[in-house]
């Protein structure tokens, strides 16, 4: 869950509250913010669940405080100027990162610790929305240090080098370029570097370059934004430094590139609004997507301020929340929340017609509006209530099956155990003298068929579903040699192996496996067990002679069920129980649940 | 008359006219003076036998008094070394004293506060004089050791024995002394004879069928000795933990669930509405499989796959919203060793495990589900999750609430609070916390919801349902109070504590 780090002294006086730390502590948990510590500079770390994305900053904070308390009402829409600078996207632009956005903000009376908590919103926002800055990625820079031409020749555009002429459009006089660029076409200084380096360079010789590498590898043309100094920002791995922001800076340009335009979108409205929470002053941005590009738009206003709606009946609110509630309460509730609420008729049932301010991005369904009224009311005033619903209850089958083996086990004198599924080819084939087969055979050894394999493990002790229980129990009896003996112990539980044919291409069963150890077990204790076992269910027992690379041959058996072969029996041979430490014989056998069905 | 041979015996050496203590009688007979008494008091029960008692003191030297006697008391030695030093004249410094007398450690506060006490001088700012007409070599303690070392603590006068019992160097004792005399009829009955009843070891076919159990005597065992030491065979605890579980869900009316380990993405992610981007469907937290890698396409409900797309892809209902994220049906036909067994919910509300169900309906299972983490005290790769759900028309949250007070309650943990949180696939969502029944510690128990429209519009559900789950294992850590999650599952499980672990009930 995402965290965030905030000074509480920045936090009261934003939420122009004089809460102590001890309240505001509280009162952050009612809104789902926990406190999970201090940093060393006495700032609060709070966690909290990964939907309310818009508080990753203490402005964020600070706007839920505010409206929790009643300080603000319903939907704010920071006011926009018009724009002045134009993002041309070139038809270059990589096929993989075609979109791109951004806003500029003027006015900011900058200090190092609202620096700082645009640093953290932004890391914070490439962590979360942005996967690790794969589906967006922010970029920001100093306004000043651009230089966008007003007017703008076509010979530029025709070499598609440089910015396009759009001269002609209204209200645009100044111009960036989105576009790609092969990995050593240009060279510029990287943020935390002296070299020229090019961008194929950077990710080799930066270590922000290197962390960030794999991202953008794979291109074919790297994602590169100019003015008309030049390259001044290769997304999403690093800004140049000739527009590196600072304490002193007043007016930022906001970039955000990526691979859905709905996300770097919000991720640019939520900077927007924590800046215009610090006294800046948004100025919108013109995008402008070439011909052939994705984007279901040409031209873009940029940051999307709009509010969405949504509808929900009183009714809904009612019976999600059990409890009657006049229509005034519910209005409150939602303004609370931060939401718009218009009363009105659906259906000549009463409902609400909702805003949700641009910066949510977890309202996808009017179920989350219901969900914020239920939070400004406090989900723990509701009383509980027992539901009047009468359903009859049951074990599964299978179950019941299961339950009674087990039983019947426990009373011959098993200790039940209950090991893990995922085991290691080397434990469940190699140590007891199994090959791994890749394909299913059908007169394999018990245990011997094609594992269910685990694509990317952490550890190599577990990297298969085990294809049976008996390497479990004899582990078992490795990490108890210095435990007292007899060790009867039996195990009903899962194993699988790979098999074509069905649904899920692994076939999975219930197992039934028990081991005798003790200085004088034998064959016949295991086939006495096995034969109570098979008696109490009603089956007939055979067991004609088989080898199998566990056991001792001329000791080992196949259990037959009625007439079913559905397992194995047998003396465990010397050269296992060496490998498994153990200093006394062990008999053993293991078998299909499903047989005693 | 026939008595036990151990009464017979306590008789025979017993005498009319001289009371014999049980000491004497034991060794005379050969038996412990434990049987002996049992004997004399079961004799003296009958009126054969008199017992009386008698309580002895017995005075002995610790083991520094030992010491004292041998060497001198502290005390003593200090003033023989100041008088040897002139201290009578001339008061003499400390230092000097302690080397002369060989004092060593405590012993120099011993003997500085008795020398004091016992007036044999003055001890002024580290010097010390010695009155030379105290007479040391009548000290009363020194004396009194010498006799309670030779046996004649009887000599000894009670207020010296309480200063040296003070000193710790001496320590008084009781004992009870019994003695027997035989009595009148105890006389008598030996006039006349008495023999030893004859006892039996074991109960044998032959002693029921003869019918000769009915004259004999049973040897008595010594029912309060240690008996060996046996290995129960039982179920083990974490599976006694999921049979209480389930006893409590099927009495408040659920119905188990079965279904595969090895699913595909399709049932444990994308009908959850989790998008094909979310940070939690990456390999590091789910298990990714090589082999067998994904369903056939044959395989999927095709139109139920189709639902679900357009679900994360659009939203559902009128004013509905979808993700902005990837969706492909590859993605989805991925197999995966479940995270959870909510996959087994989504294959049940489709109708794909148990045909269509109408509302109401109660399900749950208590099995395993698999996470890509680190193995420790408190993480599993593999745990059972508690899963439940309820379906029915009109569901509001304090049905939800309701249903899990309730629940909780039969493990013995109350006050529940519901704090809102976000999941994916419900809203809206709770973590539960819960009192814990030793601890008083608020902890987290469980999470739980209700199902979005998103989830349950494509598995064609027109109703509400809540779900909830919970690790098993955190259950049974409460419950039992095991503090490593390893010894409860697995088989690094040590045997030890799976035996001597309380049963669950």
């Amino acid at each position: 869950m995402p965290v965030v780090d905030v000074d509480p002294d920045e936090l009261r006086q934003l939420a122009s509250t004089e809460r102590d730390d001890e309240e505001l502590k509280r009162d952050l948990f009612d809104l789902g913010l926990e406190f999970e510590g201090e940093t060393e500079d006495g700032e609060f770390q709070l966690e909290f669940a990964p939907d309310r994305l818009d508080r990753l900053s203490v402005e964020g904070v600070a706007r839920s405080l505010r409206y929790q308390d009643g300080t603000d009402r319903g939907v704010y829409v920071p006011k926009t100027n018009d724009a002045e600078w134009v993002i041309e996207v070139d038809e270059s632009v990589p096929d993989e990162r075609p979109y791109v956005t951004g806003a500029i903000v003027r006015g900011l009376d900058m200090s190092q610790t609202k620096l700082d908590s645009l640093i953290q919103l932004q890391e914070k926002l490439h962590a979360t929305m942005g996967r690790q800055r794969v589906k967006g990625a922010i970029g920001i820079h100093d306004l000043t240090m651009l230089k966008g031409s007003a007017e703008r020749s076509s010979a530029d555009r025709s070499s598609g080098q440089g910015p396009r002429d759009n001269a002609a459009r209204e209200g645009a006089g100044k111009a960036i370029s989105y576009r790609g660029i092969t990995p050593d076409a240009d060279t510029f200084v990287a943020l935390d570097s002296d070299a020229e380096l090019t961008p194929g360079e950077v990710l080799t010789d930066h270590p922000t370059g290197e962390q960030y590498a794999d991202i953008v590898e794979e291109y074919e043309r790297y994602p590169a934004i100019y003015d008309d100094i030049g390259l001044f920002s290769f997304p999403p791995v690093i800004n140049g430094r000739r527009t590196e922001v600072d304490d002193e800076s007043r007016d930022l340009f906001i970039e955000l590139t990526g691979t859905d335009q709905w996300t770097i979108d919000k991720m640019c409205t939520i900077l927007c609004y924590a800046l215009d929470a610090r006294g800046g002053r948004v100025e919108e941005v013109r995008v402008e997507y070439p011909e052939g590009h994705p984007s279901e738009q040409r031209d873009l206003l940029r940051p999307d301020l709009d509010v969405d709606e949504k509808t929900v009946t009183h009714a809904r609110v009612e019976q999600l929340l059990g409890v009657e509630l006049d229509e005034s309460d519910v209005v409150d509730y939602l303004e609370r929340a931060g939401l718009d609420a218009e009363p009105l008729e659906r259906d000549g049932e009463p409902a609400y017609r909702v805003g949700i301010p641009p910066y949510r991005v977890d309202v996808l369904n009017p179920v989350d509006v219901v969900d914020d009224v239920g939070r400004a009311h406090g989900f723990n005033e509701l009383s509980p209530r027992y539901p009047d619903v009468s359903t009859v209850g049951g074990r599964h089958e299978t179950a019941r099956l299961e339950s009674a083996a087990r039983d019947a086990l426990v009373g011959s004198g098993f200790e039940d155990m209950l090991d893990f599924h995922m085991t290691s080819e080397r434990d469940c084939f190699d140590r007891m003298g199994l090959d791994i087969p890749d394909e299913l055979a059908p007169d394999a050894p018990l245990g011997q068929r094609p594992p269910v394999t685990i694509a990317e493990p952490y550890s190599e002790d577990y990297t298969v579903v085990r294809t049976w229980a008996l390497p479990s129990l004899l582990t078992v009896l490795e990490n108890n040699t210095h435990r007292a003996y007899p060790q009867n112990l039996a195990e009903i539980g899962l194993a699988a192996h790979v098999d074509e044919r069905e649904e899920t291409k692994a076939a999975e069963r219930r197992t039934v496996a028990a081991v005798l150890a003790r200085t004088d077990a034998g064959y016949e204790d295991a086939k006495a067990r096995l034969q109570a076992l098979a008696g109490a269910f009603g089956k007939a027992l055979e067991t004609p002679a088989t080898t199998h690379p566990s056991f001792i041959e001329g000791r080992t058996a196949a259990v037959e069920l009625d007439g079913e072969r559905v397992g194995v029996v047998g003396e465990v041979h010397p050269r296992v129980l060496v490998e498994h430490d153990l200093e006394l014989p062990v008999a053993a056998f293991e078998f299909d649940l499903s047989a005693l069905e | 008359m026939q008595l036990p041979a151990a009464q017979v015996a306590v008789l025979e050496a017993a005498s009319a006219t001289d009371d014999r203590t049980v000491d004497a009688v034991a060794s005379e007979v050969g038996e412990s003076p434990t049987v002996v008494t049992r004997a004399a008091f079961e004799l003296r029960d009958e009126g054969l036998l008199e017992v009386t008692e008698q309580v002895d003191e017995s005075v002995s030297l610790t083991e520094e008094g030992e010491t004292y006697r041998e060497d001198g008391l502290p005390e003593v030695r200090l003033y023989r070394a100041a008088m040897d030093a002139g201290a009578d004249e001339e008061a003499v410094e400390m230092g000097q004293l302690v080397g002369a007398s060989g004092l060593a450690g405590p012993e120099v506060q011993i003997a500085l506060s008795n020398f004091a006490r016992k007036g044999y001088g003055h001890i002024d700012g580290g010097a010390v004089s010695a009155d030379a007409d105290a007479a040391p070599d009548t000290d009363e303690e020194a004396t009194a050791l010498d006799a309670i070392a030779a046996g004649d603590a009887e000599t000894v006068d009670e207020d010296t024995l309480d200063a040296l019992e003070r000193r710790n160097l001496v320590v008084r004792e009781e004992r009870t002394v019994r003695s027997l005399l035989l009595t009148d009829a105890g006389v008598d009955a030996m006039m006349e004879g008495v023999n030893v009843a004859e006892t039996v070891a074991q109960v044998t076919p032959e002693l029921l069928t003869s019918g000769e159990w009915a004259d004999v005597e049973f040897t008595e065992y010594n029912v309060e000795a240690d008996a060996e030491a046996v290995t129960p065979a039982r179920k083990h605890v974490l599976r006694q933990t999921a049979d209480r579980v389930k006893d409590v869900l099927v009495g408040m009316g659920f119905q188990e669930m079965e279904g595969p380990h090895v699913d595909a993405e399709f049932w444990i992610n994308d009908c959850l509405f989790m998008p094909q981007d979310h940070p939690a469907r990456t390999h590091w937290d789910q298990f990714v499989l090589s082999n067998p890698s994904k369903m056939d396409d044959d395989d999927m409900p095709s139109e139920l796959v189709d639902r679900v797309a357009r679900a994360h892809r659009e939203g559902v209902g009128e004013d509905g919203d979808g993700y902005h994220s990837p969706w492909t049906e590859d993605v989805a036909r991925g197999l995966d060793l479940r995270g959870h067994t909510t996959s087994l919910s989504m294959r049940y509300l489709s109708g794909h495990a148990e045909g269509e169900l109408e509302p109401p309906q109660r399900w749950f299972s208590v099995e395993k589900v698999y996470r890509n983490d680190t193995l420790d005290a408190t993480h599993l790769l593999e745990f059972f999750q508690i899963e439940g759900w309820v379906m029915a028309e009109d569901l509001s949250v304090r049905d939800l609430m309701g249903t899990f007070t309730e629940f909780y309650e039969q493990f013995g943990i109350t006050g529940i609070e519901f704090k809102p949180h976000y999941n994916p696939y419900t809203e809206p969502s709770f973590e539960l916390f819960g009192r814990h029944p030793v601890t008083d510690e608020l902890i987290e128990i469980g999470n739980s919801g209700i199902f979005r429209p998103e989830v349950l519009e494509p598995l064609g559900v027109d109703c509400e349902v809540m779900a909830w789950g919970l690790a098993l294992e955190r259950l049974a850590m409460l419950v039992t109070g095991a503090e490593d999650i390893r010894d409860l599952h697995g088989t690094l499980a040590d045997l030890d504590f799976l035996r001597n672990a309380e049963v669950i009930y």
